[in-house]
């Protein structure tokens, strides 16, 4: 339902759109200005693309956020289905568990990480994807709980059940279409964690597309500059256009992550 | 039909002991389901954790000690606890309440601008690091577009003592995920405030006043304090902007650790940045053990 | 189509407990080929259970159940082919209407044609051609339950089951939505287990109705034979309306009931002597008082019920209120505060010690 917006509504979202908005202008403004700081253009673009490993560490950034997603989705979607389901006498407990990666810094983690498993870590960058679903965990955990319990979820799974389908078709075809807007949620969160996170990438030696944008920015801070405004508007499309662009068939369920 | 037979035996001794087995092999058999999570979160989250707490009770040649943990408190890394700790609090209270105000007013506007809001919400509330960074120095720093736009208005930023690299300028440029984040987590509380009530309260007398008073914050609190403090676990730790921001010159818990780990350490310091790690977790598990006992005493919701 | 004779369906001494309550004990019910039986009884005494066990969805403690002759214990849900219509919010929320239908041909990996073909069908049937493309929030609430009803017969199923399907709506689309269940179900001709715990519904659709209490099958029978010969005092209390009027056992076995002797039925092999008589309000007659009886009474209230008026009327003697359900058209004779005779008009009562 749409209400009509008050004066101080509007005065709120006016000073937050202005607290977030000014700085972008401000950092694409900076990110055009040319060597001498006179002259406005698309050289610091033009510099960012020269530079050696631009195309392969967005690349890896890519795959480890895709990969991210896809963990998070095969491991938390079923289980959380079935603590609303069977599994409900654990749920407290699971819940709990989903919440421990908040109470520990990424920092500790990552210390925690490099001691306990270095041979695990040597082998490959994406099994930082690994490390990502963890650290998601209560905010991907969040999302589709809220979305799970929005639908009357036993009643359809039975309903699917005495139809003739299998735990997996429910799953893939009734549930996930149920909480769609709570699966984007989660993969907006993973997405997005995946393509900025710089302490345990950093801490574990491994080069991603943050760690990336950190080396270049010692030696060319303009460049560095449009690095950043490069990443958040790219990550900010990305997931608007997700969220957005494609008119939802169902419109009653509301987009929370 | 052996097997209905012994069932039906089992339904007679009711309460006794076949059926309470039965009942103690179902919990277990419900716990089959869920091996894949715990396998994974014991592997990847309980297995480094061990071992961190482990280290940091061993000296150098691993025979135990409490001195990594004395040596916590003292100096230059007991003053950082105090800073960080400050710096959390001070950002995870402008957060909560900016962000409280934005989502309420975000709450009036359609289904299309929310889910915006929304996606925009998530990507900024995990924004950090050198892009956050550069961002800020770009509009506040010496050379930034805001400074030389107040300057050409008269306001010299630079006049005073002002500096974005300082614990006040690393709060500020928190503010923009920690506020992101609490529009994220507080929305879903605000749209399940029922319009029903506020059209009771007013139709029983009340003022808006009375409703914000007596409805609204009462069945709102519980969020509020339970996602502020969430925010301040998310400055408490955030690692990536501030050492963008300050190389690591600051005295923050994280920057110690990561200053510690990234090689540079003296020989006998070797555990001492696992004690500093298991330190952040006290100060973080204190937190959340709060965060849990308002959520277990605020059953009110929903 | 096909199951045009239908499958036989036996649950046989099915117990079911939740911790401590027993939600089943020793449940028996035969439901001949083809048959509808619906399943009546007071909230919480086991209807929804016993439906759910024989669909699959939970499981019995002891007790036996045979679809076609065959036991299907272990049998999964997924595999058992039962259709089941839930009470509501059953449709899939992200399906058209025809994918909905088409949903347990899908899983079942029938082509793409004939699910559209069938689907349509079964559109058809229920009457709602136009609302093939829609979304279940695009529709009424009574259409949900059509759509739910052809979604479960789609699977061609070997028994139909329906759990209060028409419990969430008004009282006119339920009429309208029952007869045709019962068109439906004629015309298909699938064995159906219904459950419901509105009477008139049960009466009206039922080939045989199943009055449940505490978990057990107290009476299954024709829905004459449950309203006019119960089988018992609880059977006969929850079917339709009663009056329980004070009574004694007479030396010659009949029972004196406002110094009336009426006849009467113990199957519960009672020993008391005295009680309440169970009589229903159409076996009541008013007549004008004459002399002072036992049975005089004063007319307190009148509630219109439309084709039928219910009068409720105050025994002088003893303070009891009465109602008795007459014609509307002879009810203006009885306004409130008349002065009225009660006879009992009934040959076989029964006792309630
Ligand atoms: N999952 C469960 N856990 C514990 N007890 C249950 C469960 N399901 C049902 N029961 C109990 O079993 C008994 C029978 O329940 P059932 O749902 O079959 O009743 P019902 O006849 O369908 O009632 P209604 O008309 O209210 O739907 C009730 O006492 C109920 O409390
Ligand atoms: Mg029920």
């Amino acid at each position: 339902m749409k209400r009509r917006l008050s004066a101080g509504n509007y005065l709120v979202l006016l000073c937050a759109f202005a607290f977030f908005v000014v700085p972008m202008i401000a950092a694409i403004e900076f990110s055009l200005r040319g060597d001498q700081g006179t002259t406005h253009g698309l050289s610091n673009y033009r510099w960012i693309l020269a530079q050696e490993g631009f195309g392969a560490n967005l690349f890896t950034s890519a795959r480890l956020a895709a990969i991210t997603a896809i963990l998070v989705l095969l491991l938390m979607v079923p289980t959380i289905v079935y603590l609303h389901l069977g599994g409900a006498r654990w749920k407290r407990i699971i819940e709990f568990i989903c919440l421990v990666p908040l109470v520990v810094p990424v920092i500790s983690y990552a210390m925690g990480v490099a001691t306990a498993m270095p041979i695990f870590l040597q082998s490959t960058v994406y099994e930082l994807s690994f490390l990502y679903v963890i650290v998601t965990m209560p905010y991907t955990y969040r999302a589709l709980d809220v979305g799970l319990s929005s639908i009357p979820l036993l009643t359809l799974v039975e309903a699917s059940k005495s139809a003739g389908a299998t735990m997996r078709q429910t799953l893939v075809l009734v549930v996930m279409p149920s909480i769609r807007s709570a699966i984007n949620g989660a993969i907006f969160l993973s997405v997005a964690l995946a393509l900025g996170e710089f302490t345990l990438a950093v801490l574990l030696h491994w080069d991603t597309f943050p760690t990336w944008i950190n080396n270049v920015a010692q030696s060319n801070v303009l460049g560095a500059v449009s690095l950043s405004v490069f990443s958040l508007v790219g990550a900010w499309l990305v997931v608007l256009v997700v969220a957005v662009g494609p008119k939802s068939k169902h419109s009653d369920q509301n987009q929370e992550a | 039909m052996s097997h209905v037979v012994a069932e039906r035996t089992n339904a007679l001794n009711k309460g006794a002991g076949p059926l309470s087995y039965i009942r103690r092999g179902g919990a277990l058999v419900s716990l089959l389901p869920l091996i894949p999570f715990l396998a994974f979160i014991g592997y990847f989250l309980a297995f480094p954790l061990a071992f961190i707490v482990r280290d940091s009770f061993l000296d150098n040649d691993k025979h135990f000690t409490l001195h990594n943990f004395a040596l916590c408190f003292q100096g230059v890394y007991g003053h950082s606890f105090l800073v960080s700790v400050r710096l959390s609090v001070i950002s995870a209270f402008i957060g909560a309440v900016a962000g409280a105000f934005i989502a309420h007013s975000i709450m009036r506007t359609g289904q299309r601008t929310r889910r915006a809001v929304a996606a925009t919400s998530s990507v900024l509330a995990n924004t950090g690091g050198v892009p956050l960074a550069f961002m800020f120095i770009a509009s506040f720093g010496a050379q930034g577009l805001v400074t030389k736009l107040l300057k050409f208005l008269g306001w010299d930023l630079y006049g005073g003592s002002f500096t974005l690299f300082s614990a006040a300028g690393v709060t500020f440029v928190y503010c923009f995920f920690q506020i992101p984040l609490m529009v994220l987590i507080f929305s879903p509380a605000l749209e399940n405030m029922k319009p029903e009530w506020r059209e009771a309260s007013d139709s029983l007398g009340g003022t808006p006043f009375t409703y914000f008073r007596r409805i609204a914050i009462p069945v709102l609190f519980p969020a509020f304090l339970s996602t502020s403090l969430l925010l301040f676990a998310n400055a408490f730790s955030a690692y990536a902007t501030a050492r963008a921001m300050t190389s690591g010159t600051l005295p923050l818990m994280p920057l110690l650790i990561g200053n510690l780990v990234d090689g540079n350490v003296i020989a006998n310091e070797k555990h001492l940045g696992h004690a500093l790690a298991v330190c952040m977790i006290g100060v973080s598990v204190i937190v959340m053990t709060i965060y849990a006992l308002v959520l277990r005493y605020s059953k009110v919701k929903k | 189509m096909s199951n045009q004779h239908g499958i036989s369906v036996n649950l046989q001494g099915v117990t079911k407990t939740y911790g401590t309550v027993v939600a089943l004990n020793n449940f028996n019910l035969d439901i001949a080929p083809g048959e509808l039986v619906a399943l009546l009884g007071p909230s919480g005494c086991g209807k929804t259970t016993a439906l759910r066990i024989l669909a699959g969805l939970d499981t019995q403690h002891s007790g036996q159940i045979l679809v076609d002759g065959k036991d299907i214990v272990g049998v999964p849900a997924n595999k058992r082919n039962m259709g089941m219509v839930f009470q509501a919010y059953s449709l899939f929320p992200t399906m058209t209407v025809l994918e909905n239908i088409a949903y347990g041909m899908r899983v079942r990996h029938i082509s793409k044609e004939k699910q559209v073909a069938r689907a349509n069908e079964l559109l058809e049937l229920v009457g709602l051609q136009e609302t093939g493309k829609r979304l279940s929030h695009q529709l009424s609430g009574g259409q949900q339950q059509r759509v739910a009803l052809a979604r479960a017969l789609a699977i061609e199923p070997s028994v139909l089951l329906l759990d209060e399907p028409l419990s969430a709506l008004d009282a006119q689309v339920r009429t309208q939505l029952r007869d045709e269940i019962k068109r439906i179900q004629t015309e298909v001709g699938t064995t159906t287990l219904f459950v419901t715990h509105d009477q008139e519904e049960a009466m009206a659709i039922a080939d045989r109705v199943g009055v449940m209490r505490h978990g057990v099958l107290e009476q299954c029978a024709s829905p004459q034979a449950v309203y006019l010969n119960p089988i018992n005092v609880s059977v006969a209390k929850f079917v339709g309306a009663m009056n329980l009027l004070p009574a004694v056992v007479t030396t010659n076995n009949e029972l004196e009931i406002y110094g009336q002797s009426v006849g009467w039925r113990n199957p519960d092999g009672l020993t008391a002597r005295s009680g309440r008589a169970l009589v229903r309000p159409e076996q009541l007659l008013l007549g004008s008082p004459t002399t002072d009886r036992p049975a005089n009474a004063i007319v307190t209230n009148q509630t219109f019920l439309g084709p039928l008026t219910r009068i409720s009327a105050k025994v002088m003697s003893d303070g009891n209120t009465l109602h008795v359900e007459m014609p509307s058209i002879e009810a203006s004779d009885y306004p409130i505060g008349k002065n009225v005779v009660v006879t009992i008009q009934a040959t076989s009562v029964l006792l309630d010690a």
